[in-house]
């Protein structure tokens, strides 16, 4: 039988043009169960799931006009975890497979190139992954509910959709913003990544967003901003100051009611420029919340998306051989892709497990990779009425880390501190 | 444990604060926790480029010497292979040799191209008999060197401005096409302004175009806007 092949989703184009030598765009889920992972279970739970998520088990493709996604068949490998998550996806490691498995521990995790799916669609394909994992270790029976579904079941086409076409707007809204700052500091030559998690009460953190009357997004968001100001402040004269903007992820399927597994998601960059005076942080939590309100409306959104699926439409720039798109795609990308936000803020929410599930699963753990061309970045998810905030970097100094916890520390919010500091 | 610096609980295992590095007194009797995170590294996964590479010297290195010998066996002297022998020379240097490294200073391997190129052109020179060498290719592979280094160290340097530098870069290539005539003139006795001017013009509109969209923020704006890919 012919393997099934799948056309890359409008956001995932560009990912696999713009990859580099050293750098591409992926992220990692994680989920730390009570008690070890067995490596061969687990290689047998992701096997299981093979034919639910065909999605997923795909491997990068090069086609004369498009990348595109393959079916494979090679069997699942579980790797012990390294010292740092997300090391580089070489080009000949995606023409294998997008996915990748990893267990230490208590922990399993998966990594994920981002043309594959974004952080919801993960976040299920782990939750299946967890639940068909415990009901093979357990023998547990674990209900279709809470984004676990039943293997038995075919794919449905609504989840391989790509609902960018769906859901694009009439009219593209265009979206031209300046430069931002971005942090610079000592690269670490050997392409490790410092990984610093935060463990917080989801209470905690709520109540300390809910008295700036703002959501725990926008609140991270804010605090996130108000440092990057004060080291912009410290460490650059003010004729040079630039705008700060943190890009937040935005999940569109609640939105538009999508149940679609691939990427479904769209960035905001909301901040303020401090160029035009002093933001408290009261200040920078009602700029940001307002800006999201603004922004995350279905009407702009489609119009993003549209101003978006539109080159991909255009039958000039559809006409055009992959060796030549791929660097025109890489020069848009340098020109807009990361210029508008200083680092990501991506929030996954609230996890919700079917109560059979909850005793095993202790955690659960997102990190996005870096960027290109900023060094940090910062990944959000609860479960059990613990927010993990997970910061990762490229570069040897921790003084956004730092400046970011202990003002969450001074806003009483307590955090304790894990890391993979060698 | 607390650190006392940024206020953070550490983890169970944690003895530096990850923030602020600061190391913290072991209480006696602790017990040694396993390790959140692994002590595994990736393996370095340049075999394959270095492979690349290794194939593309052993070529180069294959033609320049069969050349020589070829020319050996014909001539009984070098003849005409030193002129692939140095121009594989030319090509490792500028294709393959900043490859063999990690971060290769762009700086540094412009100023290692020209000085090659420059010696290729000498070579041939000699070999030809011209007097042409400092008259003509010196200079004009000069002044192209300079440039390209000023651009080179400016660009990855400046933090603002760099439209300036990219105008400038074409304005001076618009007087280094004025230039290459005039030492074309001098040495070759050709005709002055059979070209140049239109060399000059060409360059020299695109440069005033930048300089002008550099010093107005307002079109830059607009022709970011309209000409956005």
């Amino acid at each position: 039988m012919r393997p099934q092949w799948f056309r890359l989703d409008n956001a995932a184009l560009i990912f696999p043009a713009v990859m580099r030598r050293g750098w591409n765009n992926a992220f990692r889920l994680s989920a730390t169960l009570s008690e070890p992972v067995d490596p061969a279970l687990l290689r047998q739970a992701a096997e299981d799931l093979r034919a639910r998520f065909p999605s997923f088990f795909v491997r990068l493709r090069w086609g004369f006009f498009w990348y595109y996604l393959e079916q494979t068949e090679a069997p699942v490998t579980v790797r012990e975890e390294y010292a740092y998550p997300l090391t580089h996806m070489s080009r000949r490691e995606l023409g294998e497979s997008c996915l990748r498995f990893f267990c230490y521990g208590n922990r399993l995790a998966v990594e994920f190139f981002h043309s594959v799916t974004d952080g919801s669609g993960g976040m299920v394909f782990l939750k299946n992954l967890c639940a068909r994992y415990l009901t093979l270790r357990f023998g547990i029976s674990v209900p279709a509910e809470d984004g676990i579904v039943a293997l038995s079941d075919p794919p449905q086409p609504e989840e391989l959709e790509d609902s960018f076409l769906r859901h694009c707007g009439q009219r593209p809204l265009r979206s031209t913003l300046s430069a931002a700052v971005h942090l610079r500091g000592t690269v670490e030559p050997d392409g490790f990544r410092h990984l610093v998690c935060g463990t917080v009460e989801t209470a905690a953190l709520r109540a300390a967003a809910q008295g700036f009357g703002v959501s725990v997004t926008a609140f991270l968001a804010a605090v996130m901003a108000e440092a990057i100001i004060a080291m912009q402040r410290e460490r650059t004269p003010l004729r040079a100051w630039r705008p700060v903007r943190i890009t937040v992820p935005v999940d569109l399927r609640r939105l538009y009611g999508s149940a679609t597994l691939r990427n479904f998601a769209l960035t905001l960059d909301v901040g303020v420029d401090p160029r035009l005076g002093d933001y408290d942080l009261p200040a920078l939590c009602r700029q940001i919340s307002h800006q999201l309100k603004a922004e995350a409306v279905p009407q702009k959104l489609s119009g993003r998306i549209a101003e978006n699926v539109n080159p991909q439409r255009n039958p000039i720039l559809r006409a055009m051989p992959l060796f030549i798109k791929t660097p025109v795609m890489r020069m848009v990308y340098a020109a807009r892709g990361e210029k508008g936000g200083c680092l990501n803020v991506s929030n996954l929410g609230e996890t919700a497990l079917p109560e059979v599930m909850r005793a095993y699963v202790r955690r659960f753990d997102f990190v996005v990779g870096v960027q290109l061309t900023y060094p940090n970045n910062c990944s959000v998810v609860s479960y059990g009425g613990a927010t993990r905030i997970n910061m990762i970097r490229s570069i040897r100094q921790s003084e956004l880390e730092r400046r970011f916890f202990s003002r969450l520390v001074e806003l009483g919010v307590p955090v304790e501190i894990e890391s993979n500091r060698r | 444990m607390y650190c006392w610096k940024c206020g953070v609980r550490l983890a169970e295992g944690e003895t530096v604060c990850p923030l602020c590095q600061t190391r913290l007194p072991v209480p006696d009797g602790a017990v040694e926790t396993k390790k959140t995170y692994s002590d595994l590294y990736p393996a370095e996964a340049h075999h394959a480029q270095y492979l690349a590479l290794g194939l593309v010297t052993a070529v180069l290195a294959a033609a320049a010497l069969s050349t020589l010998l070829l020319c050996l066996k014909l001539y009984g002297a070098a003849a005409w292979s030193g002129y692939v022998m140095l121009g594989c020379a030319l090509a490792w240097i500028i294709l393959i040799l900043p490859r063999w490294f990690r971060r290769p200073s762009p700086t540094l391997f412009l100023a290692v191209d020209f000085i090659a190129a420059g010696g290729f052109l000498l070579y041939v020179c000699l070999k030809t008999g011209g007097h042409w060498f400092l008259s003509f290719a010196f200079p004009i592979t000069g002044m192209l060197c300079i440039l390209s280094l000023c651009a080179s160290i400016l660009l990855r340097k400046l933090r603002r401005g760099r439209l300036f530098v990219v105008a400038g870069l074409f304005l001076a290539l618009g007087g280094c096409c004025m230039l290459a005539e005039l030492f074309a003139h001098i040495t070759f006795h050709t005709r002055m302004f059979l070209w140049s001017l239109y060399g000059a013009a060409f360059f020299g509109a695109i440069g005033a175009l930048l300089l002008i969209a550099a010093i107005v923020p307002a079109l830059r704006d607009y022709l970011e806007r309209k000409f956005f890919i």
